[in-house]
């Protein structure tokens, strides 16, 4: 069992041993790339994303109703003669178990896995009983054999390498081993039969319990859950309170997303019904001695909380880290505490504790990638940011997120601040775009990238000298800018306002806007956030625009998904929703709106390929716009793992450089090896994470913005 | 009755295929019979992975260097009678046991079981295989071959489209245990590297039967 991270800096210190894994680092590199490739070729054959709104709103509904689907479960089962227990505490229940044990006088005990039994860490309070526990799913249990946690949900051991399983079987057995996987899951088979047929009791969790008939089920593929519930006289199962589902159908339909899922199988081996306690030649009376145990454990509150009651939708398939990019990186056991995963950072919150949180739930980086493929369509990052926030009002800011709220408040001395820094740094940049002579002790860790410089001039000093005149415009847009682009990258916007007006659309550049928010959000900086949304939302006087374009995706999916909800409480819902309906992306509108094509460009011929920005192809669900708009304009050259994230993620690369440093390695290593003389980019946070890249590494790639490759190659009018 | 167009047996056979059963078709009961006969005769025997008072052990090692069995195990529990007869009378020609109750005494492994599925499910290539009797559970478990006889007419497209007989098997206050097979018992836990066998059977065929 491994203890969570109590401080940002205890837990980069366990990052980097993680980090320096090769091994880790291989098996989690191949697998994310397969998984991506074998999920895809599975969900062909469904409608993914109405099975997965089926699910949500079936978990909904059950979380909703979860006392009364309790009581329906209970009797039912107890119809069929099971005896349900409901217990209030991870406590509560290991107790209730361990009576089980005592009055049955069982010594011997098998388990099939249970990730609710981690959870209440139940082995360790058996085990005081002096009862003999063994782990019969294979993964776990090696890692009980190496007294470690599970790494991952449904492959507990993927961080371990078969020299290491075949010294922890030699260990066991007292044989010398072969380290042949074949071989070594064999000694499985020898080793744990005996230990299935001397058990007098066994312990499964469950996916799932149908109200309407008192039936639980298990999802495995070894079988060893069939074996667990089927040869000991006694089983008992410990499930969360969740796990209810009202019938028989909801299960159907998320059997059909789960397996998927979690390894990119149609189905799993084995999909058992236990429904009441079934014959069993064990027990003198012929019949199971079957518990269930309903653990509450924080449940039945959260439940009724309206944000996070969506928790209850997961159906611990593990999908959010198998596609995560910091999971790939650094593995569960340092990216979660019992629960892993981007689900693990936010169940740890609820039952583990905000002193076991409150590091850990800093390890997202916002990609995204998680709740693309979630099977009961979770927020998962909005919930992650949510709880960075509850944890600022319950255990005090962290200093950089007070820095940033005493800064950013106040537009005028947040842009003040930023202007006075184009002077402050001129010893560091020498008047160059990057910050060359910072002193190596500033640095630090963040050396592995070349820093910005801010502009010489402001984005919104330059605008009035631009600002197109058109007699009779076909739309007319305003700008949002974000800081990265007033600030540090104008020409981005300045290349934009030129595209645009050359097409005869009006540009306005409302000078009241300021940061998003999104940074802010991000640090916990609740308040401060929804303030910033406050200013820009009156900032935009959005009914005169025909749409908000915005050259940072960041900007654009925070402003599209999250003003809406920021402002919900204030009774300016209605006007943020209007601003949020405006709200377009750059490429999205030239390609969608305008509707640029190959005759517009002249065409450059050189070979550019794309970095797919998290909030754009994710955030926003733009996939074709800007891969079209390269092509019209040069020649396209995909790129592998084209929409991973770039390892920036705005104060992410901050909290976590060593994260993100090896996320932009491998990032650069892909742009390489397309040959292409330049990527594109579509937001100022890659451009600024992948320019810091190559400027450091001396690559010979240009990084651009879309609207710079679209302006240097557009036909003149 | 007659569910299944043949688009929806052929994605069963293929869907069951890529989950590693191997999947023949027999048009009666007795071809049935004499393909688990046949199955059983072509198996190395079956390993004894655990104490078993009174065992004959075999004069060869089986591959994870444990004994093995001197004398065959068929199971068929939950049998029609005359099929059961027919298939024991083949048996014990070639020599095998052919059981149809009692495996809690064969905990430490059989040949060959053999189980009726009550549907099949096209999506994923699975079969509904009752277990409510223990013996019948305990074929499909502890045998290193589970055959599985599917009747085609009862191969559905989809899990939704079995629902409804998954509930029958539930409501009105039954007991009873089902499991949906979907290839033989597998793990990746090692490395990732797939490997079949690690509790149950190694190898699943399914026998599509005209009916």
């Amino acid at each position: 069992m491994h203890e969570a991270p109590k401080t940002l800096s205890e837990y980069r210190k366990n990052i980097e041993e993680a980090l320096n894994d090769e091994y880790l680092r291989k098996t989690l590199d191949t697998f994310a790339v397969a998984y991506r490739a074998n999920r895809e070729v599975v969900f062909q054959e469904v409608d993914e994303k109405a099975l997965i709104r089926q699910i949500a709103d079936a978990k909904d509904d059950a979380a909703k109703h979860m006392d009364e689907l309790y009581e329906q479960f209970k009797a039912e089962a107890e119809k069929r003669g099971v005896i349900v227990h409901r217990a209030a505490t991870a406590t509560e229940a290991n107790e209730i178990i361990a009576k089980i044990a005592r009055e049955n006088g069982c010594k011997r005990i098998v388990k099939s896995k249970s990730m609710t039994a981690e959870e209440t860490q139940l082995n360790v309070r058996l085990e005081q009983d002096g009862l003999i526990v063994d782990e019969t799913d294979l993964g776990e249990w090696i890692i009980q054999l190496r007294h470690e946690g599970p790494s991952h949900m449904v492959m507990p051991a993927i961080h371990l390498n078969r020299y290491q399983v075949a010294d922890d079987f030699e260990k066991e057995t007292g044989e010398k081993q072969d380290t042949d996987v074949q071989k070594l899951v064999k000694v499985a088979r020898v080793q744990l039969r005996r230990k299935f047929i001397n058990a007098d009791m066994g312990i499964s969790g469950a996916n799932f319990c149908v109200a309407e008939t008192g039936a639980i089920a298990t999802v495995t593929n070894e079988g060893n859950a069939r074996m667990v519930t089927t040869l000991p006289r006694v089983h008992v199962a410990l499930a969360g309170l969740d796990k209810l589902i009202p019938t028989l159908d909801v299960a159907m339909t998320a059997l059909q997303v789960l397996p998927r899922n979690a390894t990119a199988q149609r189905l799993t081996s084995y999909v058992t019904w236990m429904c009441g306690a079934s014959p069993c030649a064990a027990s003198p009376t012929g019949k199971k001695i079957m518990h269930v145990v309903m653990l509450d454990n924080g449940r039945s509150a959260i439940a009724k909380d309206p944000l996070f009651s969506q928790i209850f939708r997961c159906v611990r398939c593990g999908a959010c880290a198998n596609v995560c990019p910091v999971f790939r990186m650094v593995g569960g056991h340092k990216m979660g505490y019992i629960y892993i995963g981007a689900i693990g950072l936010i169940l740890t919150y609820f039952f583990h504790g905000r002193e076991n949180a409150k590091a850990l739930c800093q390890n997202c980086i916002g990609c995204e990638s998680c709740k693309n493929v979630c099977a009961g369509g979770i927020d998962l990052p909005r919930l992650i940011r949510e709880i960075r926030a509850r944890l600022t009002d319950e255990v005090g800011p962290n200093p950089m997120g007070s820095m940033m709220t005493v800064a950013m408040k106040n537009r005028h001395v947040f842009h003040t601040l930023l202007k006075f820094a184009k002077f402050a740094q001129l010893p560091f940049t020498g008047g160059a775009q990057f910050q060359r002579h910072l002193p190596a002790f500033f640095l630090g860790e963040h050396g592995y990238k070349a820093l910005p410089a801010i502009a010489s001039k402001a984005f919104r000093d330059r605008f009035p000298a631009i600002k197109p005149n058109l007699p009779a415009p076909r739309f007319r847009v305003a700008l949002f800018s974000g800081c990265a682009q007033d600030f540090v990258y104008p020409e981005e916007l300045e290349a934009c306002v030129k595209l645009l007006a050359a097409h005869n659309v009006e540009v306005d550049f409302p000078m009241e806007q300021t940061c998003c928010g999104l940074p802010l959000d991000t640090m916990g900086q609740r308040k401060t956030a929804v303030d910033v949304a406050e200013q820009n939302v009156k900032a935009f006087d959005a009914g005169r625009y025909d749409a908000i374009v915005t050259l940072c995706t960041s900007c654009a999916s925070f402003l599209k998904h999250n003003y809406p909800q920021l402002l919900a409480d204030g009774g300016k819902a209605h006007t943020a929703s209007a601003f949020a309906a405006k709200v377009m992306d750059f490429s999205s509108f030239v390609h969608d709106v305008l509707g640029l094509k190959p005759s517009d460009f002249n065409n450059s011929g050189e070979k550019v390929t794309y970095h797919a920005s998290c909030h754009l192809c994710r955030g926003l669900g733009v996939h074709e716009a800007p891969r079209n708009l390269i092509a019209d304009a040069a020649t396209y050259v995909p790129c592998n793992e084209e929409e991973v994230c770039c390892g920036f993620g705005g104060t992410y690369s901050v909290k976590f450089p060593e994260i993100s440093a090896r996320l932009l390695d491998k990032k650069l290593k892909n742009i390489e090896e397309t040959g292409a003389t330049r990527v594109v980019v579509d937001c100022p946070g890659c451009i600024m994470q992948l320019r810091g890249g190559v400027e450091k590494k001396g690559l010979k790639v240009k990084v651009s913005h879309m609207s710079e490759l679209l302006a240097e190659n557009m036909k003149k009018k | 009755m007659s569910q299944a167009t043949p688009e929806v047996l052929e994605n069963f056979k293929a869907k069951a295929g890529l989950c590693g059963a191997t999947v023949v078709e027999a048009a009666s009961l007795s071809e049935v019979a004499q393909y688990v006969v046949d199955v059983c005769a072509n198996k190395t025997p079956c390993e004894i992975l655990a104490d078993e008072p009174g065992v004959a052990v075999g004069p060869e090692k089986g591959p994870n260097g444990m004994p093995t069995r001197a004398q065959r195990i068929i199971a068929a529990p939950c049998v029609d009678e005359k099929v059961f007869a027919e298939l024991k009378k083949l048996a014990e020609e070639k020599g095998f046991a052919c059981l149809d109750g009692g495996l809690r005494k064969h905990l430490s492994g059989i040949d060959v079981g053999l189980s009726f599925a009550k549907c099949g499910v096209a999506a994923s290539g699975t079969c509904l295989v009752a277990g409510t009797d223990e013996d019948a559970r305990l074929a499909g478990m502890i045998s290193e071959i589970n055959v599985v006889v599917l009747n085609k007419s009862a191969i559905y497209p989809d899990l939704p489209s079995v629902c409804g007989i998954l509930r029958d098997l539930q409501k009105d206050g039954q007991i009873s245990y089902n499991t949906f097979i979907s290839g033989p018992s597998r793990t990746a836990d090692i490395e990732r590297v797939p490997a079949v066998g690690v509790h149950g059977p190694l190898e699943l065929h399914i026998i599509l039967l005209e009916d």
